[in-house]
């Protein structure tokens, strides 16, 4: 559908305008993979931390804790066991988890994969990132404030985040940072609706685009929806901690008149259920395609998979009420919001059933993608199923506040979309930088992650269903607790394993850029627009538009007689 | 002939470009029209929980001044449509302009005249809603008057379908405002 003639731009000259300012989707991809792999060290050191806290109360934190903490002599204080959950949510959140998957990938997919030159407004990318900059330079400028970052919650829900809860200058700064994240964020959603609609190759309808594009098309679609909201809360935060508004204030916090501390909370998950589904739906969109790819046959109900991702981006607009069972609802309400939570797992399944139909009796290539692809259809089962226990109101009145919670949102949310980044990293990375990385090592950082997060993860769950509280800096102060003190040093290990694993990734990473042997245009042999280009894509990726025939999953044919198991979309369909 | 095919391009990129920049525009006042609706979902919640209306012992401002500045931005917002008729004709968006710095005016009166009775933006729950909702309604209508200018530049240089389509999405997004403010004047002013 291409609406008018893409201009071919000449090719970017200067330092400046090739790397830095760059109007190339592909360059400004790469700015956010970087972005968000730095932001997702700092927010892993800062999980390293609460971990080793919960582990060895006490005791000093090795290495650079003297460094870092030198009033208490290494060991972690409380307030600042409390900003660094606070800050660990928020970056991995916002910082990395969003930057890599719908920054990096959305940028660099989105016109790659419908056969574009660019996006429709190459200049508003651009602004896209920057802001997302200035943004983070908010964020860290808040530790360095007199009373530290914020620190209350990456939910940050008042009282805790008022002027009572959080005096410092860092709260203030936190929702600023946040507010232009959004802004960002909404730039780039624009950019990505309009482009898939209006910039697909002619040829290409929706249901012959890779389901890559269908779920970052839906996260885009849910970004533009859900984060004014969030930028609502966060504007109305901000007056209430700067011009003494009254919005989130009650009782003797508040001077006169009365606010209500739980509109924030409602404001908040309003946007913050959509933004779970903003997180997963591109790994969703990603593994799809990668199974079908290294099964080497067609994705199973790949239209019934991108319907069911559709119908869940609808369901979860209405089911924000679930997180908020504990604040005294009414039993009407909860279990409205039981059932339609329930629904939700109608579609999943749909779309679970398809992966596994995929995958079933396929000659499944097992390299470096598949297996990411193939860990997170077990991590995300896993997730999944636990979040049923955590939807039923019965069971989460004793659940919500231990670590079960943060064992299953890790699960879907950490666990899922990290693999899925991991996998859609190795499996883009020859088209972005024109080489391959190495097998071995991407095999390596594969099992000793999936051993490690499933020790941290499994373990939280463990803990939580033994009545672990989650919000707490000491938890063993309390006896009942104490008896689970070798399990938590287990989830401590297993997270120093895990971090170490990603040693492998950041070595593997920086070696291939710089050494790996160099890519054919089409290493994993698949048909989809991309792969037809050389790799490194050019700046004006297609020298030609092309007229896509058929859909992107069209592999092993029988009848196919070029001696390929696969056929490109630009050729027309063979019969099977 | 290729004088012929130039023209033809021509209009099939004012095409695309009308239907990706009307897109992108829709997407975006959707975007807006969130932020503006969780404000009012907030207020609703206050109205709807709070036993008496205006609470501890208000009174509600007088309506004069908003009254006002909703007929100001009515009224800007019939001379945009005016001038979208014919945009050769620039006195239409020129009388937006100036009605847009009237609402502006209006708007700062009534920051001033509440202030003046002792009504400041701390002063509890009501005039942090009045004062916040307006400030950022306020907020975007700045935005929205740089826009017209920018519009009024364009427009002084030259009349082709692409200052069309210009002027259309500046215009979405005047009227868009226009309809937020009247949201806000019918709810928190009046009723």
């Amino acid at each position: 559908m291409a609406f008018f003639e893409q201009h071919i731009h000449d090719a970017p000259k200067t330092f400046l305008s090739k790397y830095v300012f760059s109007f190339d989707h592909k360059v400004i991809g790469k700015q956010f993979l970087w972005y968000g792999i730095a932001f997702l060290g700092l927010g892993g050191m800062m999980a390293l931390m609460i971990r080793w806290t919960l582990a060895f109360p006490g005791e000093p934190f090795p290495i650079v804790g003297q460094f870092l903490f030198p009033q208490t002599n290494g060991v972690v204080p409380p307030d600042t066991y409390a900003m660094l959950f606070t800050l660990h949510g928020t970056i991995m959140i916002f910082y990395a988890i969003t930057p890599i998957l719908i920054g990096a990938f959305g940028n660099f997919c989105i016109p790659l994969l419908i056969g574009a030159r660019d996006m429709v407004f190459p200049t508003l990318n651009m602004l896209s990132f920057w802001l997302a900059f200035v943004s983070a330079i908010l964020l860290l400028a808040s530790l360095f404030t007199p009373l530290g970052g914020a620190a209350g919650g990456w939910v940050s829900y008042p009282t805790l985040s008022t002027l009572i809860g959080s005096p410092g200058i860092g709260q203030t700064l936190w929702c600023l940072a946040l507010f232009v994240l959004g802004v960002s964020s909404t730039m780039g959603a624009v950019n990505y609706i309009a482009t898939i609609i209006t910039l697909r190759a002619p040829g290409m309808g929706y249901f012959d685009m890779p389901l890559t594009i269908w779920g970052l098309w839906l996260t885009a679609i849910l970004n533009a929806l859900f984060l004014p909201v969030l930028g609502a809360g966060l504007l109305l935060l901000t007056f209430d901690r700067v011009f003494g508004t009254t919005f989130f204030l009650a009782g003797a916090a508040a001077t006169s008149g009365s606010g209500d501390p739980l509109l924030f909370q409602h404001v908040f998950w309003i946007f913050g259920h959509p933004e779970v589904y903003i997180l997963i739906l591109p790994a969703w969109g990603v593994v799809s395609d990668l199974l079908s790819f290294f099964a080497r046959k067609p994705a199973f109900g790949a239209k019934a998979t991108a319907l069911a991702m559709t119908t869940i981006t609808i369901l979860s607009t209405v089911v924000y009420g679930h997180h908020m069972y504990t604040t005294q609802m009414s039993p009407l309400l909860t279990q409205s919001f039981m059932m339609l939570t329930m629904t939700i797992s109608i579609p999943s399944a749909v779309f679970f059933a398809n992966w596994l139909g995929t995958l079933w009796k396929g000659s499944i290539r097992f390299h470096s993608p598949m297996l990411f692809a193939l860990g997170v259809v077990f991590v995300f089962g896993l997730g999944g199923l636990t979040g049923l226990y955590l939807a039923t109101v019965t069971t989460d009145l004793y659940l919500h506040d231990t670590y079960f919670v943060v064992g299953h949102f890790h699960y879907t949310m950490a666990a899922s979309v990290l693999l899925g980044g991991f996998a859609a990293t190795y499996f883009w990375f020859p088209k972005m930088f024109g080489r391959m990385m190495n097998e071995p090592l991407a095999k390596i950082h594969f099992w000793i992650t999936m051993l490690g997060l499933n020790g941290v993860f499994m373990g939280m769950m463990v803990v939580g269903y033994a009545g672990m509280h989650r919000r707490i800096y000491n938890p063993f102060v309390y006896e009942f607790l104490q008896k689970l003190i070798p399990i938590n040093m287990f989830i401590t290990y297993s997270a120093l394993l895990m971090g170490f694993g990603q040693l492998f990734f950041v070595y593997n990473f920086i070696y291939s850029l710089v050494k790996g042997p160099k890519a054919s245009a089409n290493p994993w042999e698949v048909g989809t627009l991309e792969w037809q280009i050389p790799s490194p894509a050019p700046h004006y990726n297609f020298d030609v538009i092309p007229v896509v025939k058929c859909g992107p999953h069209e592999l092993g044919n029988p009848n196919l007689k070029n001696g390929r198991d696969f056929q490109y979309q630009t050729e027309e369909l063979v019969e099977v | 002939m290729a004088i012929v095919t130039t023209k033809k391009l021509m209009s099939e990129k004012d095409q695309g470009q009308e239907i990706i920049s009307s897109v992108a525009m829709i997407v975006t006042l959707v975007s807006f029209a969130m932020l503006f609706a969780t404000l009012m979902m907030g207020f609703a919640m206050f109205r709807i929980t709070s036993p008496v209306w205006p609470p501890a012992g208000m009174t509600k401002p007088s309506l004069i001044l908003p009254s006002l500045s909703t007929l100001c931005i009515f009224l800007s917002s019939m001379s945009f449509i005016w001038f979208e008729k014919n945009i050769a004709d620039k006195r239409g968006l020129i009388v937006t302009i100036v009605l847009g710095f009237g609402f502006m005016l209006i708007q700062s009166l009534l920051w001033h005249s509440l202030s003046s009775q002792g009504v400041f933006v701390s002063s509890g729950i009501f005039p942090s809603i009045i004062y916040t909702f307006t400030w950022i309604h306020a907020a975007h209508i700045v935005a929205a008057i740089s826009l017209l200018f920018w519009l009024l530049f364009s427009v002084l240089k030259e009349n082709t379908p692409k200052v069309r389509i210009q002027a259309s999405n500046v215009g979405k997004f005047w009227h868009f405002l226009g309809i937020v403010w009247f949201i806000m004047f019918v709810t928190i002013f009046v009723l």
